[in-house]
């Protein structure tokens, strides 16, 4: 259980990666605000009380959904590996804080991403060797849905269950919208939960900006043995900023200057 | 021509359970095809190492990448239009982060005869060189491979292995040497030409040898090893001694071999003429791998004609 002075806490720090999310992509001038927006207080919670980077021996992270990589840079910025002037390189030539994660500029990160579908079978992969391994830490894999259009997401979903991978926990940002519009009259994913149920997940439902429920689906996932958990979080695309929340048009879209002083306005700086 | 022909994709199951026993963090991962590749040997000897993932090549390859990332050293054993064509952008991701994967492409070119054009893996060695990082290993007889197979294992970084199906003459001594990005003249008798063969493609490279030697040509037989990196400086040399270079190869002669070797020509003031031989640029049928190869363009007697026609 997070006491309230912990939430408060984290809320605040996911209110700074807010704003650094922002910074980045209208110094940018590229970028998708939408989606790091809906997945920045997990990744905040993730980073804060789940994952110390300073550990050699940690459990890994996996932003599959690559396109929200301004969410991990704003946290990255907070814990020391990013300075602040390297935020505003992001999408720029010559920059570490590349458009999609790489490991090779970001050795925090634990896995190249960006290319929708992939990272949770590489999520599976880790998982198999930490069996093997006889290492208990876990893998965290974090999806949007419209990733889970990708025929590769399902048949990583196969190999979790068949393999019970309880170590292995796939986190859908369910913000509901993708790049065009609603994520289900794109292409419809209900029941999202009945289906990954019955490819052998353990499902949670959770309101993905609640740390109070972030905090507990993690420890449930915990508790979980002999098979996978998916935490369905139930997010807002672009939280935080009014003009943004559930718009897609702010997918991949960057800020004039009159938008970027009401958003860090409305963020309180 | 007394050489032994021997399958060297038959052996690919005693090969990984040799170094299997060596190297205690090698696990093998496979798309139910495991017997087709004789990687069901190594489940067999190594079960808790061996990953079935069934039907999902793409999944599989990403999922390589995941078990690299926590330092053991998967090899993806699979046809070679799946490892390099299904799962391409997985492979490339692989690359782009550098991952310490192990790809073996079995039934390259038009071994996999009787399955037809959509089984025949011409296109897997342009489609794997267009990736930055990716070093290409085209190895020839049972031998070769095996040291191929060691050395991708010597190398930190995402290897491709081609692995012929098809009969390939032993041109090597068991535990011969390896070297990425060195290739190998196995016969010189003189400037008129050189033949360049990659390894699926030795039996007809080799035929082919003896024939215009019959004809009393001073050939160079050259088995290229590593398409990439490409022994460049090895070509060179070749090219400022003969009057013509064949390039013979079980793929398509679009981005292949020949793709490789002419981009080394272009680069030269003086160079000989070449001439390439392989498979045609178009989609191909089912039938016996032999005559397929008859039929499409890869033979002795398109060797001969070639030469013919330049020399």
């Amino acid at each position: 259980m997070l006491e309230l002075t912990e939430i408060r806490r984290l809320k605040y720090l996911a209110t700074l990666n807010r704003k650094k999310i922002i910074d980045m992509i209208y110094y940018g001038n590229s970028g998708h605000p939408g989606g790091s927006l809906s997945i920045i207080d997990i990744l905040t919670y993730i980073y804060e009380k789940v994952v110390d980077l300073n550990s050699p021996d940690k459990d890994r992270v996996i932003l599959s959904k690559g396109h929200a990589t301004p969410a991990i840079y704003a946290v990255f910025n907070h814990l020391g590996y990013i300075s602040d002037d390297e935020l505003y390189t992001f999408r720029k030539i010559n920059s570490r804080l590349q458009g999609h994660p790489v490991t090779s500029t970001i050795s925090e990160l634990d896995a190249t991403t960006g290319l929708l579908g992939q990272g949770l079978s590489i999520g599976v992969g880790m998982a198999l060797g930490k069996k093997l391994n006889n290492d208990i830490h876990r893998v965290y894999v974090i999806l949007g849905d419209g990733e889970m259009h990708e025929g590769q997401v399902w048949e990583a979903l196969m190999e979790g269950s068949h393999y019970k991978l309880d170590n292995l926990i796939a986190i859908i940002d369910y913000n509901k919208l993708s790049s065009l519009g609603n994520v289900n009259e794109v292409m419809n994913l209900s029941s999202l939960d009945k289906k990954l149920e019955s490819f052998g997940w353990n499902a949670i439902e959770i309101d993905g900006h609640s740390f109070k429920e972030i905090a507990g689906a993690f420890d449930k996932a915990k508790q979980v043995f002999n098979k996978p958990t998916a935490i369905i979080a139930h997010t807002i695309k672009g939280k935080g900023i009014s003009f943004m929340e559930n718009n897609p048009l702010w997918h991949s879209r960057s800020l004039s200057d009159k938008e970027y002083k009401d958003a860090i306005t409305e963020l309180g700086f | 021509m007394n050489y032994e022909l021997v399958s060297p994709r038959d052996y690919l199951g005693k090969l990984l359970v040799n170094l299997g026993k060596k190297y205690n963090n090698l696990v093998v991962i496979d798309s139910d095809l495991a017997s087709s590749v004789r990687t069901d040997e190594f489940s067999r000897v190594f079960p808790d190492r061996f990953f079935e993932l069934g039907v999902a090549e793409q999944s599989a390859m990403s999922v390589a990448g995941g078990l690299a990332i926590e330092d053991f050293i998967p090899f993806y054993v699979n046809f070679a239009i799946f490892i390099t064509g299904t799962a391409w952008t997985q492979l490339r991701q692989i690359c782009y982060a550098g991952l310490n994967v192990k790809l073996i492409g079995t039934h390259p070119g038009l071994d996999n005869g009787p399955d037809g054009a959509t089984h025949h893996s011409t296109a897997d060695i342009a489609l794997a060189r267009a990736i930055p990082n990716l070093v290409i290993l085209v190895p020839s007889d049972i031998h070769e491979v095996d040291a191929a197979i060691e050395e991708a294992i010597r190398i930190n970084g995402p290897v491709y292995i081609r692995v012929a199906r098809g009969d390939v003459p032993i041109l090597h001594k068991k535990e011969c040497h390896f070297d990425t990005g060195k290739s190998e003249i196995i016969f010189d008798d003189g400037d008129d030409l050189a033949i360049i063969f990659e390894g699926s493609a030795a039996k007809q490279a080799l035929e082919g040898y003896f024939e215009l030697k019959k004809f009393g040509y001073r050939c160079k037989l050259v088995n290229i090893r590593s398409i990439k990196p490409l022994d460049e400086e090895f070509i060179k040399y070749i090219a400022s001694k003969v009057k013509c270079i064949i390039t013979v190869e079980n793929h398509s002669v679009c981005g292949g071999l020949a793709g490789a070797i002419s981009e080394v020509l272009n680069q030269e003031k003086h160079r000989p003429v070449l001439r390439t031989v392989g498979i045609k640029d178009v989609f191909t049928e089912s039938g016996n791998a032999t005559q397929l190869k008859k039929k499409y363009g890869l033979s002795t007697e398109e060797i001969i004609t070639q030469v013919k026609n330049v020399l």
